[in-house]
């Protein structure tokens, strides 16, 4: 994975296999933006949070908005699959729609995967044992979380390398 | 400093309650901290969503990984919802509340 500056837009190389596994956590994240899922679901109650600490008001909210919110993260996520391509390496262009799509997608992702988790603080900065049956998803959000700064940085620094 | 001039009682009946005190108490949009979300990404969301300089960002998000959650955003209600909202679009963990 690498960040460089094409024609003025950044362009983020992802080599065959993390394009491969990010395909796969977009197809996994699908359905966490499609379905209905019970909000008793703490990776559903992190990516849609209530707004108001008043139940009533926080359930208005949800009512009103939640299914915009569900559809404005899937269309991020769609942005993000089409970048991808559908197989082998890929080369996303980021111009400013598809930076913040890629940005907002990349933290939904770590999101789940770490409220799945239940990270902490000093988890999120403790070396993982490498073999800790929970090393390989610290290992995803902590490449997720690369990815994610390379783009930042270069969105900041467009002249830097 | 000078004190406010005396409103005429008449006057007062003539606002609403419920108006009277939107117009004195802003909502307030609230940002808490998570241990997920990384702190470049945090920032660059303040500046995105509300147009803020990178230093006004970073205090901010600063303010909310040292003191757990920092006001980011305040106004009418209706503004501040959608505030809230975008911070969600974006995996922020953001409420709203009426100031004090």
């Amino acid at each position: 994975m690498r960040v460089r500056n094409g024609g003025g837009a950044p362009v983020l190389h992802l080599e065959e296999h993390e394009a491969a596994l990010l395909r796969e956590l977009a197809s996994e994240t699908k359905t966490l933006f499609e379905a209905d899922i019970p909000r008793a679901d703490p990776v559903v109650a992190r990516l849609f949070p209530d707004a108001y600490e008043d139940p009533a008001d926080a359930q208005t909210y949800h009512d009103l908005v939640g299914g915009e919110l569900r559809s404005e993260k899937a269309r991020a996520l769609e942005a993000v699959t089409q970048s991808l391509g559908p197989s082998g390496d890929a080369a996303v262009t980021l111009d400013d729609e598809l930076t913040s799509a890629w940005l907002a997608w990349l933290a939904d992702v770590r999101l789940a995967v770490g409220t799945r988790l239940g990270v902490t603080a000093e988890t999120m900065g403790a070396e993982v044992d490498p073999g800790s049956p929970e090393a390989p998803a610290y290992e995803v959000l902590h490449w997720l979380g690369w990815i994610q700064e390379s783009i930042i940085e270069r969105v900041h620094r467009p002249g830097a390398h | 400093m000078t004190a406010a001039p005396a409103i005429a009682p008449e006057k007062v009946e003539d606002v609403s309650r419920d108006e009277a005190t939107d117009l004195e108490r802003p909502w307030l949009v609230i940002v808490w901290d998570d241990p997920i979300n990384l702190m470049s990404y945090v920032t660059w969301v303040f500046q995105k969503l509300f147009g803020y300089s990178h230093e006004k960002a970073t205090k901010l998000m600063l303010d909310v990984h040292h003191k757990g959650k920092a006001v980011v955003a305040s106004g009418p209600r209706e503004k501040s919802e959608l505030d809230v909202y975008r911070l969600h679009a974006h995996g922020l963990w953001a409420t709203l509340t009426k100031s004090d």
